[in-house]
């Protein structure tokens, strides 16, 4: 399970950019609950609303069913991000043009509690994974739900 | 010849400077040979304090200066590189004050384009701090005024519309200027020590929120991974990074109980009979949900507990040693979701749970002398291990209601507002509370906590070789000759060698942004370790000598700030019940801590003088901080030869 380190952010800034920018990364963890960390990268959906989005068709995906942006037609305008449900697109502080995970696999090699894997479709499905970090997932979000008295409550 | 060198890898280059009177922020450059003396961190906030302030300097006045700063690898890919440095004089003890913190929002400091924050001054109402990617300025505070740390966080957060701001923050407790309140950041990570949230409070300042997209440069990127996987493998085969991940520090207590060195009942005693209550295998079993990491961390010694239902339900972060002991041992409570709970309202209200639980503890003993009575603390009960009464003066104490109001000044000031003999009762140095590590049961904790900067502390040197089994390391470290004495944790011989060589180490550590645990247990990552990592991520080679000498020079600087403030070898001191009352029980039954003679070796190693520990001319010189002799003089004070 993800701890939110972050190494893996810094990584892929420094495998893309050589130099350590977060934002600069193709990957972000977000801390989506007080006990919950998620690192977020580009799946490569089948229907893939980024692409649908975008108005310059920048982006396509390749023959190996990867998701990638033509930087020569994007203009930057954010489309992609807003139309992305798992907010895994992002705009380059300096080229101001989409940035996203390759599925280049740089990053996994770094994580510390091997928490990043690729993994091919049918791979996920045989491991039976998805099934299991759903569960997980829903089973500590479901713990988390505590109703915790607020301090107003003792003055 | 400055402005002809490359710029420098690894630092953000400028610093904030920010007047909360006249409500201006100014950019101004990191000057090159000032970064490279003093190296971030610690070594930034000890000059630039002791340049700025002085003994005319109240803490709580406008007068007095706070300042962030963090180091050259914080930020970076060293694998604990999470850590920045808060710096004021400080309102508890009158002298330097530290603190330390990790979790992001250091390094998203430098993202946002700073190395350090410099503030003065008192604005004419509450406001908060923004630095967005470079450009700062003071927004309206009034809305947050009141608010506890994680409902000020969020609601910056949500103002500005933005998740990934990092917030470091007062609670209550600042603004009402208790004089340990902490600074709060990334919900749950505390800059406790030394009062400094009462400085922001009385600066009006509630909050800095940072955000940024700048690099942090690296200056030699072809040879950087190659240096930064050799650290990460040694980090992840360290024996110490399975132990942490699982535990934290929270099974400290365990180990502690072991050694006599678990500080109970306003630390009469080292071991507490229920210990296994409040153990850190107890928070694993039935309280933690998970681990997490602070950036870039791979030993992951943060956690989040849950407690489901009850007067003590709370989802958070999870005490680590010093607030189980603080809050529990100390306390003689064994209540374990009671200090939990505890631990996180501390958070909310931005207290320092050691000075926190040190300060109830000393009013416990006094209450069962019956120097203290149910007429002072207005009917609470403060018999040993009532947790009830614990969790009600943590409340209190952050509004300084009642009783809470005294002990909202610590429990030196406390004493001796109520006098009746309770001053004996008081475990400080330098009127900051003892940390939870009893000395009786190692001497060279004894000894650092009377020579630590800022005040009673553990962290100044944190001596742990001896505390245990690290024979070997520490011959390496100090020298095969001085075994096997010096790593016997009862024996007072060459402890002051001890002390001496990890202040200077700890110094480098916090001026650079990064963790003690992986460098101090056992260290596994050590001078040699840093040169290589400042050469590719700074540019710079500077050697292993390099970087004991600024380590010196840091520790020297705090030293001549304190002795500034009339601080001499008489207050280098322990209460006498840890000197001269043998502990009654446990594995260190017997045993006193013989400060005198480890101060004469200490002194010795400083090249301070034995008398009145004022450093030499000829230290000075050697440190290369011959340029604050003068100022010492137009105070008075002239130094021996």
């Amino acid at each position: 399970m993800c701890v939110g380190c972050r190494i893996c952010e810094a990584i892929c800034s420094f495998h893309w950019e050589k130099t350590l920018n977060p934002k600069k990364a193709r990957n972000r963890v977000r801390r989506v609950d007080p006990g919950l960390d998620i690192v977020v990268a580009c799946r490569n959906c089948n229907q893939a609303w980024c692409i649908e989005a975008c108005p310059e068709e920048a982006l396509y995906k390749n023959r190996q069913g990867i998701i990638m942006v033509n930087s020569k037609k994007c203009r930057g305008c954010g489309a992609c991000v807003e139309a992305c449900p798992f907010g895994a697109i992002f705009i380059h502080p300096e080229t101001q043009k989409a940035i996203k995970c390759v599925t280049c696999g740089f990053c996994t090699k770094y994580c510390p509690v091997n928490t990043l894997r690729i993994l091919t479709e049918e791979e996920l499905a045989t491991l039976k994974q998805q099934k299991v970090i759903q569960a997980e997932c829903r089973n500590l979000l479901d713990e988390l739900r505590v109703e915790e008295e607020s301090l107003e409550g003792e003055q | 010849m400055t402005s002809k060198s490359p710029k420098l890898g690894g630092y953000a280059g400028k610093h904030l400077h920010v007047d909360m009177t006249k409500g201006e922020c100014k950019p101004l450059p990191l000057e090159r040979d000032f970064a490279l003396k003093y190296l971030g961190g610690q070594g930034f906030v000890s000059r630039i304090l002791y340049d700025r302030v002085g003994p005319t300097t109240d803490p709580l006045t406008p007068e007095n200066v706070l300042i962030w700063a963090t180091g050259a690898f914080t930020g970076t890919l060293w694998p604990q590189a999470s850590r920045y440095v808060v710096a004021a004089k400080s309102p508890l003890t009158g002298i330097f004050g530290e603190s330390h913190s990790a979790g992001h929002w250091g390094p998203e400091l430098k993202f946002a384009g700073f190395d350090t924050i410099i503030v003065t001054g008192r604005a004419k109402s509450p406001s908060y701090l923004f630095i967005d990617n470079g450009v700062a300025k003071l927004l309206d505070a009034k809305d947050l005024w009141g608010r506890d740390t994680n409902q000020t966080e969020e609601i910056i957060k949500e103002a500005h519309g933005d998740p990934s701001l990092r917030v470091s923050c007062i609670g209550q407790a600042g603004e009402n200027l208790v004089r340990f309140a902490a600074i709060i950041n990334d919900y749950d990570r505390a800059a406790a020590r030394s009062g400094l949230g009462a400085v922001m409070g009385s600066k009006n300042l509630k909050a800095v929120a940072v955000r940024g997209s700048q690099d942090i440069p690296i200056a030699k990127p072809d040879k950087y991974l190659e240096v930064i996987e050799e650290l990460h493998r040694k980090m992840l085969d360290s024996p110490f990074t399975a132990s942490r991940a699982k535990y934290g520090t929270t099974n400290l207590v365990e180990l502690m109980q072991e050694i006599g060195r678990l500080p109970s009942y306003n630390m009469r005693s080292g071991v507490f009979s229920e210990y296994q209550k409040i153990s850190g295998e107890a928070i694993r079993k039935h309280y933690l949900v998970k681990p997490r990491a602070d950036y870039a961390c791979l030993q992951r010694c943060g956690r989040y507990t849950l407690v489901k239902t009850g007067p003590y339900a709370y989802c958070g972060g999870s005490p680590e040693y010093e607030s189980q002991s603080a809050l529990g041992s100390r306390c003689g409570n064994d209540n374990l979701e009671s200090i939990l709970y505890g631990h996180h309202i501390s958070n909310l209200y931005g207290l320092d749970t050691i000075s926190t639980g040190a300060t109830i503890s000393w009013a416990m003993e006094a209450w069962e002398e019956g120097l203290i009575t149910a007429e002072d603390t207005g009917g609470i009960d403060l018999g040993w291990g009532n947790h009830e009464s614990v969790v009600k003066l943590i409340h209190m104490i952050a509004k300084r209601q009642g009783f809470g109001d005294i002990l909202a000044e610590g429990s030196y000031r406390a004493a001796q507002k109520i006098g009746r003999g309770t001053e004996k009762f008081v475990m400080h140095c330098k009127k900051q509370e003892i940390a939870g590590q009893e000395p009786r049961a190692q001497k060279s904790m004894g000894l650092a906590t009377a020579t630590a900067a800022r005040g009673a502390d553990h962290l100044y040197a944190f001596p742990v070789l001896d505390e245990v089994g690290f024979d070997e390391e520490i011959g390496i470290r100090y020298g095969e000759q001085y075994l096997p004495e010096i790593g016997d944790r009862l024996n007072p011989k060459y402890k002051g060698i001890m002390v001496k060589e990890n202040e200077d180490f700890c110094a480098i550590v916090e001026s650079l942004g990064v963790c003690k645990y992986g460098t101090l247990i056992p260290p596994v990552l050590f001078y040699e370790d840093i040169v290589a990592a400042f050469d590719v991520t700074v540019g710079v080679a500077l050697t292993e000598a390099y970087f004991r000498l600024a380590g010196e020079r840091i520790v020297n600087l705090n030293r001549v700030f304190n002795v500034r403030e009339g601080i001499r070898r008489k207050d280098d001191c322990l209460p006498r019940r840890l000197t001269h009352t043998p502990a009654p029980e446990g594995p260190s039954k017997g045993q006193v801590v013989e400060l005198d003679q480890m101060l004469d070796e200490y002194y010795d190693q400083r090249g301070w003088r034995l008398t009145d520990g004022l450093p030499t001319l000829s230290t000075l010189h050697r440190v290369d901080l011959e340029d604050v002799i003068p100022d010492l003089l137009t105070h008075g004070i002239e130094l021996p030869d």
